[in-house]
């Protein structure tokens, strides 16, 4: 009976009082709801109000006629069910009422069954005319989605960082986005141009190997080409990916969709990687070509050589084997450190304690060169750092072995602590040869030695200073060079109070 | 022609200067060692050699082609064969084993050659160079 959970909402609108009532009456025992109207006026006014599941109108009414409250209603309320009711129909008020959307005529006098019977199929078209509406709206929705969805993709395809496209099995292009065009270099890409005269030849050659295999075979093959060789722009590696398309049946080869990434960054990771292999090899072999140098010296039966060039030779070739090893420990330490595999135990660390032993470690070292080193402190402040103490004692011995290592005869060291913040700084000053500006800026970097005529003799691994910075830089310190040339060098280490490692 | 047994060694690796002191030394030579490019080319200047070794990597890494490229520039230098030796030629990215004319002219050495150096290789190619100059 329902077309909601609610009962039916019926209005009536008739001049005949006794009818109104009588009507009302049988209605409201058939379970509907009903509001009567005395004249067209009212009509109007309620049926625009209330969206009335069936409205029964008398078509002869002194003020308006029915027909005019059928228009008003039918234009409110669409779907509003409306039946005129007249004792005389004439052919064209039937004609005119069906046009404005009157259901049908009842002909007056009705019997309660003829009323309720016309209402009933009122009720069940009006069910129908909201359940096709409510489909409709839904539909609409989603459609909306879908629209949504569509653009939602696009959007996501426009905005991607590598490039799409998509070419059909005669290698006509179906889909781009803007990065395709920027990293198969072209400018422009019409719908349904033959894409292989566009595209570099590296892609070109295996897109056409795969729309020219008959089979569907579900493998992807990637190509690496460079872009803007000869020009001015910045040189570009790509990666390319072509994916064979299946057709529906997965048997033949629909198309091909080629993915480029631009891998710029990759191939600069992987240049300082060999660069750095090339450097490491170069220094590994250096020690091992002058041992062996020196060994072919030493089987050598022509060169006459004396017992004690013999022991010379021999003694410079442990002396080289050894740093070689040293070498190989560091370059371990420093992998560790990158890598972050060190065990560290952060304690409590009282620098000044540190320093004060180190420097006495030290002294045998300075005296041969007749160095003093001055340690100055606050003797009321307490230097303490949260540190692993063997990471951070490397820290300063490298530092203060430097300073002895690059000074000169009778020389100075500089050892102070002091707080800054909520670091301890810790300065390691020399009067010793100093660096020159442009060597001052590799000093941090693997197997950078100075070279020149003062540090002649000096050996070293080149790797100290890089394990200090890389070692600072995991405590989330900072270190800092001054230097003059011939002058000598100061480095101011910070090192923050409280652990974030 | 005959050429002076002089010949100039460059290496910022002393144990390894001294090595090949000791073995031309003992082919005769005259040898004068030098431990970087700077010393180097003055000892060119002074000592008059008949072949240059230099090593690529020194204080940088194109230390050697620099010094060489000093040497074939001078009047002198032009004259006498130029090698550079290097233990990391194709680490570095630079393969030299087959050299053409354009490409030596462009590293201005007769030839680049691995490390470690073998004395009766240079010797040969010595005697060759001077051969051609007849």
């Amino acid at each position: 009976m329902e077309v909601s959970e609610k009962p039916a909402k019926i209005l009536l609108v008739d001049d005949e009082e006794y009818l109104r009532n009588g009507v009302k009456r049988i209605l409201q025992i058939e379970g509907f709801e009903v509001e009567t109207a005395e004249n067209g006026t009212e009509g109007i006014k309620l049926g625009t109000e209330i969206d009335f599941d069936v409205a029964l109108l008398d078509l002869k009414m002194p003020d308006i006629s029915g027909i005019e409250v059928l228009r008003s209603i039918r234009e409110k309320m669409p779907n509003t069910i409306c039946f005129m009711a007249t004792a005389y129909a004439s052919y064209e008020t039937a004609v005119e009422a069906t046009k404005l959307g009157a259901e049908g005529y009842i002909l007056k006098p009705f019997t309660p069954d003829e009323l309720i019977h016309n209402i009933e199929k009122g009720l069940q078209k009006r069910r129908l005319i909201l359940e096709a509406e409510r489909l409709r709206l839904e539909r609409e929705a989603r459609l909306l989605e879908l629209a949504f969805e569509r653009s939602r993709l696009n959007t996501i395809i426009n905005l991607l960082a590598d490039g799409v496209l998509v070419m059909n099995q005669f290698g006509e292009m179906v889909y781009y986005n803007p990065a395709a065009l920027r990293l198969f270099d072209v400018d422009k890409i019409l719908l349904a141009e033959r894409i292989f005269e566009v595209l570099p030849p590296e892609v070109r050659e295996i897109a056409e190997a795969i729309l020219n295999n008959d089979s569907f075979t579900d493998v992807s093959q990637s190509v690496q080409y460079k872009l803007h060789q000869d020009s001015e722009q910045p040189e570009i590696f790509v990666e390319a990916t072509c994916s064979p398309i299946p057709d529906n049946e997965k048997k033949k080869t629909a198309g091909v969709v080629v993915v480029a990434k631009d891998i710029t960054q990759y191939k600069q990771i992987e240049n300082l990687k060999s660069q750095f292999v090339s450097m490491v090899s170069h220094e590994l072999k250096a020690p091992v070509a002058a041992t062996i140098g020196f060994l072919d010296l030493l089987g050598n039966p022509k060169l006459n050589l004396s017992d004690e060039q013999k022991q010379d030779f021999l003694d410079r070739s442990t002396y080289r084997l050894k740093s070689l090893l040293t070498m190989v420990n560091d370059l371990l330490d420093i992998s560790r450190i990158e890598l972050n595999t060190v065990k560290r135990e952060i304690v409590k660390l009282d620098l000044a304690v540190s320093v004060a032993d180190i420097v006495q470690m030290m002294e045998f070292e300075a005296a041969k060169k007749k160095i003093t080193i001055h340690f100055n402190k606050d003797e009321e402040t307490t230097y303490t750092v949260e540190a692993d103490k063997p990471e951070i004692e490397r820290v300063i011995t490298n530092l203060l072995s430097n300073a002895i290592k690059y000074n000169v005869e009778n020389g100075e060291v500089f050892i102070s602590l002091q707080k800054a913040g909520a670091y301890v700084l810790l300065e390691v000053k020399d009067t010793g040869i100093g660096m020159r500006p442009e060597e001052k800026e590799r000093l941090f970097s693997e197997f950078f030695r100075a070279k020149n005529e003062k540090t002649k003799g000096i050996h070293g691994t080149g790797l100290g200073l890089s394990i200090v910075k890389k070692t600072i830089d995991r405590y989330a310190g900072k270190i800092e060079a001054e230097s003059e040339y011939g002058k000598g060098s100061a480095f101011r280490v910070y090192l923050p109070e409280k652990a974030v490692i | 022609m005959n050429y002076e047994k002089k010949i100039l060694l460059v290496d910022d690796d002393i144990d390894v200067l001294e090595q090949n002191k000791i073995l031309f030394e003992a082919e005769g030579f005259q040898v004068e060692t030098a431990e970087n490019s700077v010393d180097g080319y003055e000892k060119f200047l002074e000592f008059k050699p008949a072949c240059a070794i230099v090593d690529l990597m020194m204080e940088e890494y194109d230390s050697g082609f620099v010094l060489a490229h000093k040497i074939k520039r001078h009047p002198m230098g032009k004259k006498i064969p130029v090698f550079i030796v290097t233990a990391v030629a194709s680490q570095v990215g630079m393969q030299f084993d087959s050299m053409t004319p354009e490409e030596r002219e462009w590293i201005h050495a007769e030839d680049v050659l691995n490390k470690p150096v073998v004395i009766s290789d240079i010797l040969v190619k010595l005697s060759d160079f001077y051969k051609e100059q007849q």
